[in-house]
């Protein structure tokens, strides 16, 4: 095996040979620069392989001759070979990446590249306090260096701030080590560990000022504005380098330092690192220049690193795992955007639209972005993972929000720069080329990230049980999205129907139900695809990905894969919701929600998990402490995706805004995700309250008043999609209704309600979007009398509204029923009285969509308009047939699903006698009903025929009769503003209170950050101060009280 | 009182004050050239600290010439260690000096201006 010593010989002779090639041809001695570097990356590698494989021990060098402390000494071990490896490996593709500009610069700054990844080998390698000074301070000259590939003015001002910082802090560390050397009579890091100096007087503040002067090099929040000006200013390629290379070297000191601290160096680590990750990505909220945003983030993210270490006495063995899954994840991703700042050149984040004339690099963006906020399958989702847990498990609560809710922050910002990316405006923006050696590092990067989670997930130890087909069937599809759709819709409806085959027979209970609805729903809303042309670039690999996380949920038997099926099916619904034409700021709020509530569902898992050996999702039975805490945690979190009252606002935009065929899947399917996951809560944790206040009562209320808003919101609206997106709303109100009532009709009636709210909705969203595909509006009031243009769209809606409001004969009037009769059975009256009225509304609303959209007049413009185009109608018909089968023949639907009830609430039951069910209040027999109504309606409907002979036609222009304007239909049309005189009176209620309190929270939230921020004034010198600053107060708050002895 | 201003607490006195006032030049000079001086001043007086605390009265540099007896050296010559410490620190210091003018001199190539307060563009 070569020696490390080889790494730093191989460089040096490198940097000075290169001296000697001035003149030769430059490309040549770039080559054999990247040989160099090449070299090095094969011995760090080479070692790692070893640790990895061959039991390789620990490997101690002497310089000199001497043993230490008489000479300089390296080491190579498990810990070292991994950080120098990943250091080397940045080193070979930044030179790859930065190959124009070095070979334009010439052979100096080749030199000076080579010798700057010299030192941070020896930062990492050297065991001697003073050696890795020198070598700090190399590789800190080096960097400055290299900021000069930049010409610009900004950036030759940003390395002089550099400058300052690093002289100012170099000369903490130069007292320390020499302080350290006075108490403990070596420099040799093995004997300042073995000499105990923190408990030594004197020696506490020799540590300490090592140990500061160590976090300073890491960049912490808020003495980092020169950090930030280095990030904005140089060129992204030396942007990489700084915040991977530099940053990984300068944790590794930290890490190999921190035996020689006191226990209480621990505490400030984790106090400064958290400080820093939520700090610096508050500040970034603010931030609109993509590389000073990215630079926010590096921060944040390696002080996420150092909390982590600062933790390790709650981690304890699992540290390791977390800080490389973070570490590794953060190295990946933020070379690769760095890397991709480089080749958009964008320097605003709005303009990053561009990225979009290369889908690809969307692709590599969407991996990096999504990799840091945490998202499966990335290391980071693992690390996460076992960091939440960990602190949980040791009761580590305050540490565990802070680092949620900073990582929640930094979605915020890193969700919106990638919304411009997806959907901004790019047609006036300046062209971009890219270059084979710019592009190569990121891709290769990106693959890593994947395969680096897949690692990840197998240490996780519920390996192997991660169901990786469907990611597989992803890529697939990815792969073929050259295609054209008919072939890409047909192999996706096979892909689906062939998994929903094989897990069939598995299927059971509740989890049949929710099976079916996810993936045969699936399907058909993917027979609508058919009705598209081209290629539809993209859509397929996103929603089967949100399909993939769908049947994840369903097939989760442990907490980690439920999160991890989650995260999924919230990256691809996020994904399906982007598309749409206006979706920008609506998947934002959508995304940001569910990051949200998927953290409270990570924090209720973990404190579920205390005192737990096991991550099987009956965990939740057993639940040890803060069981009504956990409770509400996970109802939340599931709640944001029911889009219950507060947590709805995403909502009404994001399905209005989708594509045609996207609403029925975001609405009709997606939604029952949440509603899975709180059968899932109920069923484990059963009755929870806080005293004496019935949680469950809580929720009751939050369904009622979730119902009456939503239909109330629905009734006012003009826009077409909004309204059934506002309904949605209101009948998840009425499903966490029934849940709440923890009672067999009650669950009876919102599973059934459930498989019922799906069928419509798919129905009508898909007859809805019909229309708006050939009326090209949303508006109703611009529509009307397209009954005769679209007649089977016409019998649809119909349909459609008889089900949700839920008269007879249709299985609607069977789903209230039942609730009524559970709410009767439970006796909470004055939520039920909501509910009531809800139903009342939704009449309202339903009236809306028949007679503006169908009656009234047909408007000029849309005399030629056809019948909804045929795939569109096809899943619709199919869903009609459905619903006359389970209106004729209740029992078909509700008796199964009574059944799947029976173990959990036996007493109450429906009883069945044919089609007749019996409760403990009445009767009610479907299928004559069927007859009655049908028999009603034909008699009604002769009579109407035959009178039709005496009918006036009234043409559109007889202006006495038909009463509207067609040309300016707002101004006269008695559709718009349809309920006015309710609005009068009930309008005050729809004020939208809650979308005005996100908004206030939102902008208080960008208000601070603006504030604090103001610090980076971009005065050297007041940067300088800052670092002054910091030391004094964690001096005097460590000197205060805790730290040493 | 008296017999404690002995040689190397005096240094050290000195070297901390060059640092203290290194650090003032750094932070209130508002020419960039003054605060380049003022950094050497700050790296100066580290040197005169690392050299003071590897002093051990009454003894002689750590050179081994006729003046030295090899064999009893350690008992007669100051700590060594320090003052080679020094010697790389001032190398490094000179480099960063060095480096810290020759951006100097970029920056005014750039906008004429020695002024810190013409550098502030990047901020927030």
């Amino acid at each position: 095996m070569v020696g490390p010593i080889y790494i730093i010989a191989i460089a040096l002779g490198t940097a000075f040979f290169l001296g000697f090639f001035k003149k030769a041809n430059r490309t040549f001695s770039f080559g054999l620069m990247l040989l160099a570097m090449a070299f090095m990356t094969f011995i760090s590698a080479q070692w790692l392989y070893a640790f990895l494989t061959q039991n390789q021990e620990t490997v101690q060098i002497f310089t000199a001759g001497f043993k230490p402390p008489f000479s300089i000494s390296l080491q190579m071990g498990f810990h070292e070979s991994i950080f120098l490896t990943i250091i080397n490996v940045l080193g070979l593709f930044s030179a790859i990446y930065l190959f124009g500009h070095l070979r334009d610069k010439g052979v100096n700054m080749m030199m000076v590249f080579v010798v700057l990844f010299m030192g941070l080998n020896v930062v990492v390698m050297t065991r001697d306090l003073f050696n890795l000074f020198v070598f700090l301070e190399i590789s800190t000259i080096a960097i400055i260096g290299l900021i000069l590939l930049e010409k610009k003015e900004d950036a030759i001002s940003s390395g002089f701030k550099y400058l300052i910082a690093s002289g100012i802090i170099s000369g903490l560390l130069l007292i320390g080590i020499i302080a350290v050397y006075y108490y403990s009579e070596s420099l040799f890091i093995n004997d300042i560990i073995a000499s105990k100096l923190m408990y030594v007087k004197g020696g506490t503040i020799a540590t300490f000022l090592i140990l500061i002067a160590l976090v300073l090099e890491l960049k912490p929040f808020p003495a980092n504005g020169w950090a930030l000006d280095v990030y904005e200013s140089a060129h992204p390629g030396v942007g990489a380098i700084v915040s991977s290379a530099s940053a990984t070297a300068g944790i590794f000191i930290l890490f190999k330092l921190l035996p020689a601290f006191s226990d209480s160096a621990y505490y400030i680590i984790a106090v400064i690192g958290t400080l820093t990750f939520v700090g610096s990505n508050l500040l970034g909220i603010k931030q609109n220049k993509a590389t000073r945003l990215l630079g926010y983030s590096s921060i944040g993210q390696i002080g996420l690193v150092m909390a982590v270490i600062g933790l390790t006495p709650y981690l304890g063995d699992k540290t390791m795992f977390i800080a490389f899954g973070l570490l590794l994840t953060h190295i990946l991703a933020k070379a690769g955007l760095f890397w991709l700042a480089g080749i958009v050149k964008s320097k605003n984040i709005r303009d990053w639209a561009v990225i979009r004339r290369n889908p690809h690099l969307l692709v590599l963006m969407g991996t990096f972005v999504f990799a840091l906020i945490g998202f499966p399958p990335f290391p980071s989702f693992f690390a996460k993972w076992e960091l939440i847990m960990q602190l949980a498990n040791s009761s580590g609560m305050v540490w565990l929000a802070f680092i949620l809710l900073g990582s929640f922050i930094e979605g915020i910002y890193m969700f919106r720069w990638f919304g411009y990316a997806v959907k901004g405006e790019n047609k006036d923006l300046p062209e971009f080329k890219i270059h084979w050696n710019k592009i190569l590092p990121a891709i290769l990067f990106a693959i890593g990230l994947y395969a680096f989670g897949y690692y990840s997930s197998t240490l996780t130890g519920i390996a192997g049980k991660f169901n990786y087909l469907p990611l597989l069937f992803i890529v697939f599809l990815y792969a073929i999205d050259f295609l054209p759709v008919y072939i890409k819709n047909t192999i996706s409806i096979a892909g689906v129907g062939y998994y929903l085959y094989t897990i069939y027979p598995g299927l059971e209970e509740y989890r049949l139900v929710f099976g079916l609805i996810f993936l045969a729903g699936g399907m058909l809303t993917l027979l609508a695809g058919y009705a598209y042309k081209g290629k539809r670039q993209g859509f397929y690999p996103l929603t089967i990905m949100m399909f993939a996380g769908l049947l994840g949920l369903i097939e989760a038997k442990t907490t980690l894969e439920f999160f991890f099926a989650w995260e999924l099916m919230t990256a691809g619904s996020y994904f399906l919701i982007i598309r749409g034409k206006k979706s920008m700021p609506h998947a934002l709020s959508y995304i940001l929600f569910s990051v949200g509530g998927a953290y409270l569902i990570l924090a209720g898992f973990a404190l579920a998990h205390i005192d737990q050996n096991t991550f099987s999702l009956d965990i939740l039975s057993n639940v040890q402490y803060y069981a009504p805490v956990i409770f509400t945690l996970l109802a939340v979190g599931f709640m944001t995706k029911t889009a219950s009252i507060g947590l709805h606002i995403w909502l009404p935009g994001a399905h209005a805004e989708a594509e045609s065929d996207v609403s029925p899947m975001v609405s009709a399917i997606l939604l029952k995700a949440g509603v899975f996951g709180l059968i899932i809560l109920m069923l484990h944790m059963g009755f929870q309250s806080f005293g004496n206040v019935d949680i469950y009562y809580i929720l009751a209320w939050i369904g009622a008043i979730t119902a009456v808003m939503g239909n109330m919101m629905a009734a006012f609206q003009e826009d077409a999609k909004r309204l059934l997106a506002y309904s949605s709303i209101g009948f998840l109100g009425y499903t966490v209704f029934g849940l709440a009532l923890m009672s067999h009709l009650g669950w009876l009636a919102a599973i059934s309600l459930s498989v019922i709210h799906f069928m419509f909705k798919t129905l009508l969203f898909l007859a809805i979007g019909g229309v708006v595909w050939r009326v090209k509006t949303k508006e109703m009031y611009k529509m009307g009398g397209l009954i005769k243009k679209m007649p089977f769209t016409f019998i649809s809606v119909l349909m459609g509204i008889i089900v949700i409001s839920g008269v007879p004969p249709l299985t609607g009037f069977g789903g209230k029923w039942i609730l009524y009769n559970a709410v009767l059975d439970k006796g909470w009256f004055f939520p039920a009285a909501a509910v009531f009225f809800a139903g009342i509304i939704a009449f309202l609303y339903c009236f809306r969509l028949i007679h503006t959209i169908f009656l009234g007049q047909l408007k000029d413009e849309h005399r030629e308009v056809k019948e909804a185009p045929f795939w569109m109608l096809v899943p619709q018909y199919i869903i009609l047939g459905v619903i006359m089968l389970f209106s004729a023949l209740p029992n078909s639907l509700l008796k199964p699903i009574g059944e799947i009830l029976l173990p959990y609430f036996p007493d109450g039951a429906l009883e069945w006698q044919g089609q007749l069910a019996i409760s403990a209040f009445g009767y009610w027999n479907g299928k004559l009903i069927m007859f009655i109504v049908v028999g009603i309606f034909v008699t009604v409907f002769a009579w109407l025929w035959y009178m039709n002979r005496n009918a006036q036609k009234v043409k559109q222009f007889n202006i006495g009769y038909s009463a509207e304007r067609p040309s300016l239909p707002e101004t006269t049309h008695f559709a718009y503003n349809f309920f006015a005189p309710y609005k009068k009176v009930l309008g005050f209620l729809v004020t939208p209170v809650i979308s005005n309190f996100w908004d206030d929270v939102s902008e208080g939230i960008h208000a601070v950050a603006d504030k604090i921020r103001r610090i980076y004034d971009g005065n050297a010198q007041n940067y300088a101060l800052h670092i002054i600053m910091f030391v004094v107060v964690f001096y005097l708050i460590a000197f205060g009280g805790f730290y040493g002895i | 009182m008296i017999e404690k201003l002995n040689l190397e607490n005096i240094s050290l006195a000195v070297g901390i004050i060059v640092i203290l006032i290194g650090l003032w030049g750094l932070l209130t000079q508002k020419n960039l050239i003054k605060i380049v001086i003022g950094f050497a001043l700050f790296d100066t007086g580290i040197h005169i600290v690392m050299v003071s605390i590897g002093y051990i009265k009454g003894r002689t540099a750590p050179i081994l010439d006729s003046a030295v007896d090899v064999n009893n050296a350690s008992q007669i010559v100051v700590d060594p260690i320090p003052q080679a410490l020094v010697l790389t620190a001032i190398v490094i210091g000179l480099g960063i000096t060095a480096l810290m003018l020759s951006y100097v001199l970029k920056m005014y190539q750039k906008r004429k201006s020695l002024e810190i307060n013409n550098y502030k563009d990047l901020k927030w």
